[in-house]
């Protein structure tokens, strides 16, 4: 189990979540990946993608118009 | 208890509504819109008139041009009007506005440069595209898919069907060349 | 690396640690409010219809950001990523807005005053500016009034975006004769309930509403168990 980041910032949509989907499907169960974005809309379709796929989601905001969005991956 | 912690502030003002709130809302401003002003929403027929004005101001003349002609709607907004006062200009000038309101109020508000020069090129043939394909479709997905759907026209549903397939062709380009 | 719950517990502390270190933004929205009521004011002076337009588009605006309202994402999103839910979205607020439509339309045709709205003719120039319209919206990472919401969250992409907008429409407007001559002028504008009368229509287009979004929601959870 280990944590990966993914450097999102920057990007406009679809990006955030393509890059998401493939980095994603490359790690172990257990692994989380952090994805740092500052696309207001990728802050709600990659959390709500990660959901709907049943992985464990945290979003963190962590600066004015930055998030954090922290996936488990659980299968 | 400051006003930042409020429940209502947290609910409303700094997490996104549900894509359903969007969409009866809009919904909603739409056909209110269509009420008060006898036209639907659309958004990118004063586009074509602020590039008109700023053309004619440099020399050119859009005037001569069959889509400016004189009588038109189009030609008496070229030479009748201002961004101040043609109102499809105020409220595409409001949906910016407004958005920024949105983001500041929710402490959202980051300038994001832009990061490599494909997104340059993806700005710009992107915005070539749209401008000239809404030209020539009768309106953008507000004004052809949205209203034109909504007003029971032919060409809203044509524009559905073939919106859909760009998109399609766009996402593989997208995928292939600019990620 | 420490079991999930514990992880989640140490970062909604250094959370509300880094939180608290953010800048408030809410006195300028609260300027801004002052400058946008201003505004509506001056133009009050200007014209007695552009404080309406200018309610409006701010209420848009706010409605769109908040939302994150994307008509391009629930065009793309589909194909790309598998996700249905703003098509959902969009499937319902053209249904409501439809019967909105339908009422202003019909009391307007029977004051005897020609069918308002949009009602353009359809023919190849709809099918070839569509795809154009597509293309473009995927690759600029929006379309009209997602870009201007973007211009207004700070987006420079989309600044630079929205000027190749406006020298794109340009360019539209001056081909504009040669499309009209070509092919709008034998196009037909159909406006369904002139033509097969209104309760067919209005049944029919919310029938047909109806089953894409039960397409759009099969396919939405297909796409999701098939990827697990």
């Amino acid at each position: 189990m280990a944590d990966y980041r993914l450097d999102c910032m920057g990007e406009a949509c679809p990006v955030p979540l393509l890059k998401t989907q493939k980095k994603l499907s490359g790690l172990n169960i257990g692994d989380v990946l952090i994805v740092e974005i500052d696309h207001s809309c990728a802050m709600k379709n990659v959390p709500e993608w990660a959901r709907k796929e049943g992985h464990n989601v945290d979003i963190e905001e962590t600066g004015d118009g930055e998030w954090e969005i922290y996936i488990e991956k659980t299968k | 208890m400051k006003l930042t912690e409020t429940n209502f502030y947290q609910k409303i003002v700094r997490d996104p509504w549900p894509y359903v709130t969007g969409a009866v809302l809009l919904a909603i401003l739409n056909i209110a819109l269509f009420t008060a002003t006898g036209n639907p929403w659309g958004v990118t027929t004063p586009f074509s008139y602020w590039g008109a004005w700023i053309w004619k101001a440099i020399g050119g003349h859009p005037e001569s041009w069959g889509y400016f002609a004189e009588g038109t709607a189009h030609g008496k907004a070229l030479m009748q009007q201002t961004f101040l006062t043609n109102g499809g200009s105020i409220m595409n000038l409001g949906i910016v506005i407004g958005a920024l309101f949105a983001t500041l109020a929710a402490s959202q508000f980051k300038i994001k440069k832009i990061k490599n020069i494909r997104q340059v090129i993806a700005a710009v043939l992107g915005g070539l595209a749209m401008g000239y394909g809404a030209r020539i479709a009768f309106g953008c997905n507000v004004g052809a898919f949205f209203s034109g759907v909504a007003s029971f026209s032919l060409h809203g549903w044509i524009y559905t069907i073939f919106i859909f397939v760009g998109a399609w062709i766009g996402s593989k380009l997208l995928v292939k060349y600019l990620m | 690396m420490a079991n999930t719950v514990n992880q989640a517990n140490t970062r909604t502390a250094s959370a509300r640690a880094t939180a608290k270190k953010r800048r408030n933004q809410l006195p300028f929205a609260i300027l801004l409010l002052i400058g946008i009521i201003i505004f509506g004011f001056v133009l009050n002076g200007i014209g007695v219809k552009l404080p309406i337009y200018w309610i409006f588009g701010i209420s848009f605006g706010i409605v769109l950001q908040k939302s994150r309202f994307c008509f391009t994402a629930s065009l793309r999103d589909p194909v790309l990523t598998g996700s249905t839910s703003l098509t959902k979205a969009v499937l319902i607020a053209f249904a409501i807005a439809s019967v909105g439509f339908a009422a202003i339309q019909y009391s307007a045709v029977q004051a005897g005053n020609p069918v308002p709205g949009f009602v353009s003719p359809a023919g190849w120039h709809t099918a070839i500016g569509a795809l154009l319209f597509g293309i473009g919206m995927v690759i600029a990472g929006g379309c009209a009034s997602g870009t201007l919401m973007r211009v207004g969250e700070g987006f420079m992409m989309q600044w630079l975006s929205l000027i190749f907008f406006v020298v794109g429409s340009l360019w539209g407007a001056h081909d504009f004769s040669w499309w009209k001559a070509t092919f709008m002028t034998n196009a037909p504008a159909v406006h369904f309930p002139s033509l097969i009368g209104w309760p067919a229509a209005i049944f029919g287009q919310l029938i047909l509403l109806g089953a894409l979004y039960l397409i759009a929601d099969w396919y939405g959870n297909r796409r999701s168990s098939q990827n697990s």
